[in-house]
C-alpha cells in the first residue's frame, strides 16, 4: 500500500508516494538518491544511515518513511553542496585522516555535528560516548576523535572565511 | 625523496568525507532487479526435495533458482588457493547447495524480484523438505572416529594434518630443568566491515560482456573465478570494484552469492543486484581464529627455552573454496614466532564442523600465533621467576640471525626484536607504572600493566594459487600533456594505498604529486594482478609501481638528453622538471617530454626510442621458496613485521569489567611510505584486536545454530571502549624490496590478545591467575577472579 509523504529533505521539499513499509533509510537512497546514507545492519546499531531529523540525529533505519511526513531532514549531502565549501567538521575530517573506506563516515560526521551544536568543547570522554551511537570499524576511533577535537576547535574559532577555504585530499603537510 | 615517508592525506578522503563514494548499494541500472537468498536453517540436513511453485507466483517475482540448476548449468566454486600443496582436501562447493546443507545459513535457494521485500516475501514460500542430520560442532569430537562428518567423501573431518619435528624434543624434555603445559583457546570471530558484503552484475548478451560490480578485494582473480564457475570466456567479465566499506580479509572471493547473481544475471537478462543483511554476514560471511593450543614447554632455570610441543587443532567450518582455513596453516607456521627453539614439535590438525566457513580476517592466523607463543613465555615467567620481559630478552633470534629459516620452512627476512621490546620499555617506563600501580591500589584501584610481542609476516605467496601470489603489477602512463596515470592491480578497501602508490610515483618520476591520479579496481582499465589481502599492496603494488614509474622516467631521459645535450646519467627529474644535476638552468619540463613522445614520433628526439610515455611492470618478490624441501615444507612470506605492545588497564574486581586506559606499540614495518596512513591501519588494527580480546565472539550451540547474528550480541568496540594510541616506529628496512617496504595492514591485530590476558594478571598479583581463553568479558574474568579467590581461601 502506498501513501503520500510530503517531507522536507536538504531543504528542499518533496512529494513522494511511498509504500508504507518502507524505511526511511530506503526512502532517502532509492526515491531520492541520497546514498551518502549508508545500510550496515537495519537493526539500529551501526549508525551508518544517521541523519538529522527535526535537529535530532536518529538512525534512518529504524523510522518509517511514513512517519516523517511534515518534518525535516537532513543528510550529509545537505551540509555541503561542493568541494570547496565544506562544513568545519568534514574539513576536520580532512585534515585528521577521520576516515578510511568512509562508509560509516557520513553517520560519523553527522554525530559529530549534532555534538558540537550542543556542546561546542567537549572533552574527549564526552566526544567518545557522542559517537559511540556510531559503529566505525577501520580507524580505531584515533583519529575521528582527532577530528572532532580539531572541528570544535575550528568552530569556537569561528574563523570567517573557515567555510570557504579549499582543503585538498592529497595534501602535503607544509 | 619529496613525498615517500610524508603525511600525504588520503587522496579519497573530500570524497568520502561528502558522502559521494560509491559503494556497489548505491549503483542502481535501470531494470534493476533484487536477489534475497534462502539459508538452510539446520547446521546439517539432506534437502530431500524443494517445491518452489508458489514462490514463483508470488507478485513480483521474476524467477526462483535452485540447487539443481546450479548444478547442471555451472562449476563449482574454485578453491581460493590450492588446498593439495598444503596437505589438505579438496570440496566441491557450488553457488547453492545440492542434496545437503553443511551450516546455518549456506545458501539453498535464491528469489528474484522487482524489488527487495517481494524478494524477501517469496523466500517464505519456499517449501524445503529437509532431513535433520546429525552435526558435529566441536572440533575435537569431529576428530573421534564415529563422529558425523561434514564431508562424508573424506572418510573423516580432517582438513589438514601436517606434524614437524625439528631436532629432538622429547630429548629435551627429558633433560629440562622445568616444564610447563597448558591449554590456550582463541576465540571464533568474524570481521563484520560496516559495509555487509554485496554485488550487482548485468548482462550484454550482443557483445557478449558480463559486468560485475563487487565489493571485493581481488577483481582480477574473481573474473578468473566467475569465468570458470559459469563456464565463459574471461575476457567477456568485466569486474568492477566499486567503493568498497571495509574488507579486513573477509572480501576475497568466491562466496556463494557472486557466482549466484552473475548466473542470473545472465539468465534474466536484467541486472540483478544482492546485498547482505547484517544476520546473512553472521551466519555466512567467514569466521577466524578458532582454535585450541595444547603446549608443553622445556627450559632451563634461568628461562631459556629448550624444547616445545604444540598441538593446534584449528576449528575452520564447513570446507569451502574460501580462503579462510589457510589460516590454520599459517598459524602453525608462524610458530614459534620470535624465540630461538632448538626442539620443536608442531602438530597440526585442521578440522570441519557443521559452521560457517572460515575465511580470511585481518591477522590470518598470524594473531593466534602469537597469542599462543606469548601465553607460553608468560607461563615460563610464572614458573621460573624470571620477570616476563627478562625472559623474551632471553630467548629473542638476534638482529645478526636474518635470514632465519624456521621449523615450518618459513624465513624471516629481517627485525631487531630486542631493539623494539627495549624502545617499548622506555617509553612505557614500567618501574614508574609499577610505582603509580601500588599507589592506586591503596585506594581500591586495580591496575595492571600488559606486555606482548606480535609477528605478522606478509605478503603470502602460496604456490599453485591465481589469488595468492608475492608479485602484482602496476601500469604507469604518462599523458601527451604531461599528466600521470597509475593504475594498479592491488585495490583499496579503505586502507589509503592508492594515496602511497601516488607518491611513490610521483618520487620515481619527479613530478608534483597533484599530477598524478591512480585508479584501481576495474578488470578492463588495470594490469593484471592479485588486489588486496596479506598487507600485501605496497609490498608488491607499491614495489611494481615504483618499477613502472622508473622505467618512465628513464625514458623521459633518454628523450630529456637529447634535448637538452647531455647524458641520461647526468639528469634528475623533481618537480615536473628534467635537469642536468650540475646545472640546474638546462632543463625541460616533463609536459615538454611528454609532447615529443607523444606529438613528435618522428622528430629528432625520438630516433630509436618508441613513442608514447607508459610502461608496465609486474614486480615479483625474491625471497619466496615454493621448491618443497624434505619434510615437504616451503617459505611462503617474504616480509616480517612485528611489533611490541604494552597496554595498561583498570579492572573492576566486583564486576570483571576492563576498562584499557593505555595502549602502546612500537612497530617495524620497514619503510614506511606514508606515517599519517600506516598509523590510521594500526589504529584499526589495534582496535580490531582489543574487541576481539574483550568482547567478541561468535556463539553456536550444540545444535550447530548461531547465537550471535546482530551487533546486539557480537559486541565490537565503540569509541568508548578504547583510548587514544600511542605509537612508535622502529625501521629495519626489508632487504627484498626496492624501498624496504615491508607489509602494515594487518599489523596490530595480534598483539592486544596476550597483552590483556597479562594486563589483568598484572593488575591481581594477588590472585597468581592464567588466562588462556578468549574473549575476556567480564563475566570470563569475574569468574576467574572467583575461581582464584576461591582456591586461596
Amino acid at each position: 500500500m502506498k501513501r503520500a509523504v510530503g517531507v522536507t529533505v536538504n531543504g528542499r521539499a518533496q512529494d513522494l508516494s511511498v509504500d508504507t513499509r518502507t524505511l526511511l533509510v530506503h526512502m532517502l537512497r532509492e526515491d531520492l538518491r541520497l546514498t551518502s546514507v549508508h545500510i550496515g545492519c537495519t537493526t539500529g546499531n551501526c549508525g551508518a544511515c544517521t541523519v538529522v531529523l527535526d535537529g535530532k540525529t536518529v538512525k534512518s533505519c529504524c523510522v518509517l518513511a511514513v512517519d516523517v511526513a511534515g518534518s525535516e531532514v537532513t543528510t550529509i549531502e545537505g551540509l555541503s553542496t561542493n568541494p570547496d565549501e565544506l562544513h568545519p567538521v568534514q574539513e576536520a575530517f580532512i585534515e585528521k585522516h577521520g576516515t578510511q573506506c568512509g562508509f560509516c563516515t557520513p553517520g560519523m560526521v553527522l554525530a559529530a555535528v549534532s555534538l558540537l551544536k550542543s556542546n561546542p568543547d567537549p572533552s574527549e570522554d564526552e566526544i567518545r560516548h557522542g559517537i559511540s551511537g556510531n559503529l566505525c570499524r577501520c580507524t580505531g576511533y584515533h583519529n575521528i576523535v582527532l577530528s572532532i577535537e580539531e572541528a570544535a576547535r575550528r568552530m569556537r574559532d569561528d574563523k570567517p572565511n573557515a567555510g570557504s577555504r579549499r582543503v585538498a585530499s592529497g595534501s602535503v603537510p607544509g | 625523496m619529496k613525498y615517500v615517508g610524508q603525511s600525504v592525506g588520503g587522496l579519497r578522503d573530500s570524497q568520502l568525507v561528502a558522502g559521494k563514494g560509491t559503494f556497489v548499494d548505491d549503483i542502481m541500472p535501470p531494470g534493476l532487479t533484487h536477489l534475497a537468498v534462502l539459508r538452510s536453517p539446520y547446521a546439517h540436513a539432506r534437502i530431500r526435495s524443494i517445491d518452489t511453485s508458489r514462490a514463483e507466483k508470488a507478485p513480483g517475482v521474476l524467477y526462483v533458482i535452485t540447487g539443481q540448476e546450479i548444478k547442471d548449468n555451472t562449476n563449482p566454486i574454485p578453491e581460493n588457493y590450492d588446498p593439495i600443496p598444503m596437505g589438505a582436501k579438496r570440496v566441491y562447493w557450488y553457488a547453492l547447495c545440492i542434496d545437503r546443507a553443511r551450516y546455518v545459513g549456506e545458501a539453498v535457494a535464491g528469489v528474484v524480484a522487482e524489488d527487495r521485500h517481494s524478494a524477501y516475501e517469496a523466500l517464505k514460500l519456499i517449501e524445503v523438505d529437509y532431513e535433520q542430520l546429525q552435526p558435529v560442532t566441536d572440533p575435537e569430537e569431529a576428530l573421534k572416529p564415529g563422529s558425523p562428518l561434514v564431508e562424508p567423501a573424506w572418510g573423516d573431518n580432517v582438513f589438514i594434518s601436517r606434524d614437524f619435528i625439528v631436532g629432538n624434543p622429547d630429548q629435551a624434555f627429558a633433560e629440562a630443568e622445568g616444564t610447563v603445559k597448558g591449554v590456550v583457546q582463541s576465540n571464533r570471530i568474524t570481521g563484520t566491515p560496516i559495509e555487509p558484503r554485496g554485488c550487482l552484475a548485468s548482462f550484454d548478451p550482443y557483445e557478449p560482456m558480463l559486468t560485475f560490480w563487487g565489493s571485493t578485494q581481488d577483481p582480477h582473480p574473481l573474473r578468473v573465478f566467475l569465468a570458470e564457475i559459469l563456464r565463459v570466456p574471461e575476457n567477456t567479465v568485466h569486474v568492477i570494484q566499486p567503493n568498497v566499506g571495509g574488507g579486513f580479509g573477509l572480501k576475497q572471493p568466491t562466496f556463494q552469492e557472486e557466482p549466484l547473481v552473475a548466473y542470473l544475471a545472465i539468465k534474466l537478462g536484467r541486472p540483478v543486484k544482492w546485498i547482505e543483511e547484517r544476520y546473512e554476514n553472521f551466519q555466512t560471511g567467514g569466521h577466524a581464529r578458532d582454535t585450541r593450543f595444547y603446549y608443553e614447554a622445556a627450559f632451563k632455570k634461568d628461562g631459556t627455552v629448550t624444547g616445545l610441543k604444540l598441538r593446534v587443532i584449528a576449528d575452520i567450518g564447513a570446507p569451502s573454496g574460501l580462503c579462510g582455513w589457510g589460516m590454520s596453516f599459517v598459524t602453525w607456521y608462524t610458530l614459534p614466532t620470535f624465540y630461538k627453539v632448538p626442539n620443536v614439535e608442531m602438530r597440526l590438525r585442521s578440522v570441519a564442523t557443521n559452521k560457517c566457513p572460515w575465511n580470511s580476517y585481518r591477522g590470518y592466523g598470524k594473531d593466534a600465533a602469537s597469542f599462543v607463543m606469548e601465553r607460553v613465555m608468560d607461563h615460563i615467567s610464572k614458573a621460573t621467576g624470571v620477570e616476563r620481559t627478562a625472559i623474551r630478552f632471553n630467548n629473542f633470534l638476534q638482529p645478526d640471525a636474518f635470514p632465519c629459516p624456521r621449523p615450518s620452512g618459513a624465513i624471516l627476512d629481517s627485525g631487531n626484536y630486542p631493539g623494539a621490546l627495549r624502545k617499548l620499555l622506555d617509553h612505557v617506563k614500567p618501574d614508574e607504572f609499577a610505582r603509580e600501580q601500588e599507589s592506586e591500589r591503596k585506594k581500591g584501584r586495580y591496575l595492571g600493566l600488559g606486555i606482548s610481542m606480535e609477528m605478522t609476516p606478509e605478503g603470502a605467496s602460496m604456490p599453485g594459487s591465481v589469488i595468492v601470489g608475492g608479485y602484482d603489477g602496476t601500469t604507469v602512463r604518462v599523458t601527451p600533456s604531461g599528466d600521470v596515470m597509475v593504475l594498479t592491480g592491488v585495490t583499496s578497501p579503505g586502507s589509503g594505498n592508492e594515496t602511497a602508490m601516488a607518491q611513490i610515483a610521483a618520487d620515481a618520476l619527479g613530478c608534483e604529486i597533484s599530477r598524478v591520479r591512480v585508479i584501481q579496481g576495474d578488470t578492463d582499465k588495470c594490469p593484471w594482478g592479485l588486489g588486496n589481502y596479506s598487507s600485501r599492496s605496497v609490498i608488491m603494488g607499491g614495489s611494481a609501481t615504483h618499477q613502472a614509474a622508473t622505467a618512465v622516467r628513464e625514458k623521459m631521459f633518454d628523450i630529456a638528453s637529447r634535448m637538452l645535450r647531455a647524458f641520461p646519467e647526468e639528469l634528475v627529474a623533481e618537480g615536473g622538471r628534467i635537469f642536468v644535476a650540475k646545472d640546474g638552468e638546462r632543463a625541460v619540463t616533463i609536459d615538454a617530454v611528454a609532447r615529443q613522445a607523444y606529438r613528435h614520433p618522428h622528430g629528432e628526439h625520438m630516433e630509436e626510442i618508441e613513442p608514447a610515455l607508459e610502461a608496465t611492470r609486474h614486480f615479483r618478490i625474491s625471497n619466496v621458496y615454493h621448491q618443497p624441501e624434505k619434510q615437504g615444507r616451503f617459505s611462503s612470506y617474504p616480509t616480517w613485521p612485528y611489533a611490541a605492545v604494552a597496554c595498561v588497564v583498570e579492572v573492576d574486581r566486583q564486576t570483571g569489567f576492563v576498562k584499557v586506559l593505555r595502549y602502546c606499540i612500537v612497530h617495524d614495518s620497514g619503510k614506511i611510505i606514508n606515517p599519517l596512513l600506516a598509523d590510521a591501519n594500526l589504529h584499526g588494527g589495534i582496535t580490531q584486536g582489543i574487541g576481539s580480546a574483550l568482547y567478541e565472539q561468535i556463539v553456536y550451540d550444540e545444535f550447530g545454530q548461531i547465537r550471535t547474528s546482530t551487533f546486539m550480541d557480537y559486541s565490537i568496540p565503540t569509541a568508548v571502549e578504547v583510548p587514544k594510541f600511542e605509537l612508535l616506529h622502529q625501521e629495519t628496512p626489508s632487504p627484498f624490496t626496492p624501498l624496504g617496504t615491508k607489509g602494515v595492514g594487518e599489523s596490530g591485530v595480534g598483539g592486544p590478545l596476550n597483552a590483556l590476558c597479562s594486563a589483568i594478571e598484572n593488575a591481581l598479583p594477588d590472585l597468581q591467575l592464567h588466562l588462556t581463553k578468549l574473549p575476556l568479558k567480564p563475566n570470563a574474568v569475574w569468574a576467574a577472579i572467583q575461581q582464584a579467590e576461591g582456591a586461596r581461601s
